[in-house]
């Protein structure tokens, strides 16, 4: 119920975000001429502090914030996987895996993004690899307890006795066990990682300026909340449906995997 | 588990307090609210040398703490300041100044003649006009405790001018101990003869510094007219209380938690006027000018005629609203000397019209042989008008078929990147956007943006000697109406080779609660913080 | 116990040496000058090296490196190379409104987030659970800077009860010290009383389901023994680890706060020194951060044992 209400939400929004071009207008056309102005027939949301229409750019919006939450989530899947698995079967490299991967957990999550970004300074890729990097240790170490204890249970051992190979272990047994605990662990990655391109942008180190993104349309409006409050609510509203649609995804996959901890 | 977490959060308050003990020490009495002024300066004071460092905060600070030798009044003219009479020979090289009495510095040592030429001297090492000036001296030396002498080779109109701090960096007063150091090496000790102590131990660098009121400082009698005329605080503190977010500085300043506020955004104006307690004042009657430079080493505008497309198709007016200057704030700047300072002039600007010449631009690009070459504008995340301006820049290069891509960085990132003489491909620059008081633009002797030496010229580095040997005149003559004339000469000249092109004037008016009154108009965006008055 | 501490002790250490090159590294490969921020935006190139010259920057980067290991194992966490203050001194400065920030944050959201998560899991599906789903989803899905500026429009403006921003330090009173702080606990807290309710709720679900509970009931225990005595008590481990973690993003959080509400604290200090490139604060303040992140969770772990006895070292 949740899954298909989190999960249709959010097919919706990609496939507004995808079919952008054939019906928004051009998000980047800018007339400094007509800054700030309420909703018109012209521009049914109005315009920005550069005269771009508010309604273009919410929309498209939707393609960049999309992109880094799903995309820092794939990733920071992936790495953590990786690194769980390797640190939860090889033993030998568990303790040094784990310590890199406290080492990156402990630096504060917005203050190592700024630092990253400051490498090559503001732009969709490091944003997504700035977001995905700190949320790596958490997933890897949630893979890698799983994996401790898939590993000690009969079948596991029984299959590895059996003179499986590696790869074949871990594709059969580890990796289906880690699947459940994985989604629900993405979906709070994506859902922080839109939260956290908002506030990358506010600090003035987000996605460049003339790159519509929720994010950074509320920052760099914040000062016309007051004048023409469209400018943050519309992208406002459609980062908090987001988040919503996730998080309702994150929770309904948690009830589907794990039957125990459905709501009565 | 609430048990261990308040026993946890009983032991972090008692380490946060224990921490923050030694600043009970420090603890003073503290003015009441009515005579202390709480002020939002325009950046963080990050540097605390005049010499080391360009940064208006920078001056802004040293302007409070010393004293200066003369000072520029409202009209740009030089008065004198802590001399009290000078005099000039009659062969017009030799300049004798004689200090006013009663001057001491903030730890009670007196102001001499020493501490005069020590600060004279590091400033002629410093400053692009004083090492100019330094060139054509013979000899500055102290003959008493309160009267110094220059001596000059040749005669030098420019003298007094610069030692007010016309243009360049500030001429600082500073004990001779303090003055005596490389001008590589940050003065930090803070202590000046001006109207303002610093009090060291309220400085919080990064969030707030603290001004108290120099009780034993001796103003001049005259009224205060710009820098020049006497100093009279009559508060007894300033903070100034750096506040990074715009909308949270005004509504501090709606709340009566400041008193001022230096740059509030420009989209704030209406909001600013339509509450009763506060009110917009310019306290810089001169204004800004924003320009664009151009890499003159590089394709496309290594090609003069690229460079002269640009003036064709900057509408100043679209780039400084796109910026987000309040239309009433802003104006047009078709003279390489600005537009308040006397050399100001309409010499070869036909090229403008309002602007925004596509087809004219189109042309020029075409004549220049542009075949679609990398165009990068840098931007920086980090200062909202110029980016946007950027921003609103590439778009309309593209309109005109030009492959701009703009380069976004924070401004740390940008200026290691403007230094870059190279091609865009490795890491190069075609275009950026500084700003610079209007009033500076009075003195292309000091002014970075002036200058059209080539290599040793500011960034984008352009080159036309003809103009240089104009420049190199301009110390050598005499009257204002010869200057005039040598400033339409060079204008002629610049707007050919174009090493530099304005986007626009704009004024910035302070925010100040009604309360606040006094504020003392000055042409320049460095504000003096004396003869303000709280009701 | 002892040795469990010693060892975590020394795997704190190796982790914060591995911060302090990690962060050596990615800050020296960021393009980026000091010397050129500190000779201000009309600088001449001329000026600007003889300031880098000054300020050592043009020795090889080992060397730098060497220079500053070593003065960290002195205890020496270098100078500021912007104000010339030591960087301890900074950071104590700044330590104070970070802490207080932080402390009470986590005071608010832990009795505020396990009270509506324990709660929302007493009566599961009804309509305090669902409004507080849809809390928990504002709470994370409203950028904080935004809540911020609501916060202050209606208390500090409109009503006048709280001041805009601003920090006063506790010796300075300590009713001005608590009214600058309200605003941004309420506005930093919403996330993580989501969070903490959230996780409250589905583990007191688990332990809710398990046998003993059952036993419990049938045994007549009423509802407030079953709900904190019983189930809270056994569902406190992962609160309590969801506590732990989330220090490294308060810290984050916090950032974004400062700067909304003008509080001078470490975060905004490490912002602005990134922006600056001023790479003592920056390189220091990391490793302290991170030594701190460590310590709290080994603060942690050594709770569980108090509440659950099962647990040992």
């Amino acid at each position: 119920m949740l899954v298909l209400a989190g999960g249709g939400l959010l097919m919706l929004l990609v496939v507004l975000a995808v079919a952008a071009p054939l019906y928004a207008g051009d998000p980047e056309a800018l007339d400094p001429f007509i800054r700030l102005q309420p909703p018109s027939g012209e521009h049914w949301l109005g315009t920005d502090n550069l005269g771009r229409d508010v309604l273009a750019r919410t929309i498209y919006g939707a393609r960049i914030s999309l992109i880094v939450g799903l995309m820092s989530a794939f990733l920071a899947a992936i790495a953590g996987l990786t690194i769980g698995i390797i640190a939860g079967y090889l033993r030998s490299f568990d303790n040094l895996i784990m310590r890199v991967m406290d080492a990156l957990m402990s630096i504060p999550t917005f203050l190592l993004a700024i630092a990253l970004i400051s490498l090559t300074g503001p732009g969709i890729g490091i944003l997504i690899f700035a977001v995905a990097l700190p949320e790596t240790p958490s997933v890897s170490r949630l893979v890698r307890s799983v994996v401790l204890s898939v590993r000690e249970r009969p079948y596991v051992q029984a299959a590895i006795c059996g003179g499986a190979r590696l790869p074949k272990v871990m594709l059969r047994h580890i990796l289906p066990s880690t699947f459940a605990a994985l989604m629900v662990q993405s979906a709070t990655v994506c859902a922080s990682a839109i939260m956290t391109e908002a506030g990358l942008s506010f600090l003035g180190v987000g996605v460049p300026p003339e790159i519509p993104s929720w994010g950074n349309m509320i920052a760099s409006s914040r000062l016309y909340l007051a004048t023409a409050p469209l400018t943050v609510l519309a992208p406002g509203v459609f980062l908090a449906i987001t988040v919503l649609a996730v998080n309702l995804l994150g929770d309904g996959l948690r009830d589907l995997f794990d039957p125990r901890s459905r709501s009565r | 588990m609430t048990i261990s977490r308040r026993n946890m959060m009983k032991v972090g308050l008692a380490a946060g307090a224990a921490l923050s003990l030694p600043s009970v020490l420090r603890a003073q009495t503290a003015p009441s609210d009515a005579r202390t002024v709480r002020w939002v300066p325009d950046g963080i004071l990050q540097v605390f040398d005049p010499l080391v460092s360009t940064a208006n905060e920078t001056s802004q600070h040293s302007l409070a703490i010393y004293d200066t030798l003369f000072a520029l009044d409202s009209k740009g003219l030089p008065q004198p300041q802590m001399v009290e009479k000078w005099g000039l020979s009659d062969d017009k090289k030799t300049y004798t100044f004689h200090l006013r009495e009663g001057q001491a510095f903030h730890d009670g040592s007196p102001v001499t003649a020493a501490d005069c030429v020590a600060s004279v001297r590091r400033w002629g090492q410093a400053d692009a006009g004083g090492k100019v000036i330094m060139e054509s001296v013979k000899d500055i030396s102290k003959n008493d405790d309160r009267t110094f002498t220059i001596t000059l080779t040749q005669p030098l109109p420019l003298l007094i001018p610069s030692l007010a701090s016309a243009a360049g960096l500030y001429l600082a007063v500073m004990r001779e101990k303090d003055a005596s150091r490389p001008v590589t090496e940050q003065v930090t000790a803070n202590i000046g003869s001006g109207p303002f102590k610093f009090n060291e131990a309220l400085a919080r660098p990064g969030a707030s510094f603290v001004y108290d009121r120099n009780e034993n400082y001796v103003p001049r009698k005259e009224a205060p007219d710009g820098f020049a005329g006497g100093k009279v605080v009559n508060v007894d503190r300033v903070i100034w209380n750096y506040l990074a977010d715009q909308q949270t500085a005004f509504a501090a300043l709606q709340a009566g938690e400041v008193d001022l506020v230096q740059a509030p955004a420009s989209d704030l104006y209406p909001a600013i006027e339509s509450d009763p307690n506060l009110e917009l004042e310019i306290m810089n009657k001169a204004g800004t000018n924003m320009f664009l430079r151009l890499n003159c080493l590089q394709p496309p505008f290594n090609n003069v005629k690229a460079r002269q497309a640009m003036l064709h198709l900057i509408d100043q007016e679209a780039v400084m609203r796109a910026a987000g200057f309040d239309p009433k704030y802003i104006n047009p700047v078709t003279s390489i000397f600005g537009r308040t300072t006397p050399y100001s002039n309409d010499e070869n600007t036909g090229w403008y019209k309002k602007g925004g010449d596509l087809e004219g631009a189109k042309q020029l690009f075409q004549e220049a042989g542009y075949a679609g070459e990398k165009v990068v504008v840098l931007q920086t995340s980090d200062w909202p008008a110029a980016s946007n301006a950027a921003l609103y820049l590439a778009n309309t290069l593209r309109k005109i078929g030009v492959n701009a891509e703009l380069a976004s960085s924070d401004w740390s990132g940008f200026t290691a990147r403007r230094s870059n003489k190279g091609p865009v491909e490795d890491g190069g620059w075609s275009i950026f956007i500084s700003d610079w008081s209007d009033s500076k633009f009075g003195n292309p002797l000091d002014i970075p943006a002036l200058l059209a030496n080539g290599d040793d010229a500011w960034y984008g580095w352009p080159k036309n000697d003809e103009y240089e040997a104009l420049r190199a005149k301009w110390g050598d003559v005499d009257t204002l109406q010869e200057r005039q004339a040598l400033a339409r000469e060079m204008q002629r000249l610049s707007w050919d080779f174009v090493g530099t092109v304005m986007l626009g004037h704009y004024v910035s008016p302070v925010a100040r609660r009604k309360s606040l009154t006094g504020l003392v108009s000055v042409l320049s965006v460095v504000y003096p913080m004396w003869n303000m008055q709280k009701a | 116990m002892c040795t469990y501490i010693l060892r975590r002790m020394v795997s704190a250490i190796a982790v914060m040496a591995m911060v302090g090159i990690f962060i050596f590294v990615l800050l020296r490969l960021a393009p980026g000058d000091p010397a050129a921020i500190m000779a201000g935006r009309n600088a001449t190139a001329e000026a600007i090296a003889g300031i880098r010259e000054q300020l050592g920057l043009n020795e090889p980067l080992p060397v730098q490196f060497m220079l500053w290991v070593s003065s960290m194992l002195h205890g020496d966490f270098g100078t500021s190379i912007f104000s010339g203050r030591p960087v301890f001194e900074l950071v104590l400065q700044r330590l104070e409104p970070t802490l207080s920030l932080s402390l009470m944050t986590l005071a608010l959201s832990v009795t505020l987030g396990v009270s509506l998560g324990v709660l929302a899991a007493w009566r599961a599906g009804g309509l305090l659970d669902r409004t507080l789903t849809l809390f928990a989803t504002l709470g994370y899905s409203v950028p904080v800077f935004v809540v911020g500026y609501f916060l202050v429009y209606l208390l500090a403006i409109g009503a006048g009860w709280l001041p805009v921003q601003g920090y006063v330090q506790i010796e300075n009173g300590l009713g001005g010290w608590f009214a600058h702080l309200v605003l941004p606990t309420v506005t930093l807290s919403l996330p993580y009383i989501a969070l903490i309710a959230r996780i409250t709720r589905a583990s007191m679900l688990e332990v809710l389901s398990e046998d003993y509970m059952r036993t419990a009931a049938a045994k007549g225990a009423s509802a407030y023994a079953m709900l904190v005595h019983h189930a809270l008590k056994n569902a406190g481990v992962p609160i309590l680890t969801v506590v732990g973690l989330s220090f490294a993003y308060l810290i984050g959080g916090v950032v974004l706060t400062e700067t909304v509400f003008n509080i001078p604290g470490v975060g905004r200090m490490v912002v602005d020194a990134v922006n600056s490139r001023d790479y003592p604060i920056i390189q220091s303040v990391l490793i302290m951060v991170s030594g701190l992140y460590v310590l709290i969770n080994l603060a942690v772990d050594l709770a569980y044992t108090l509440i659950d006895p099962r647990i040992r070292y």
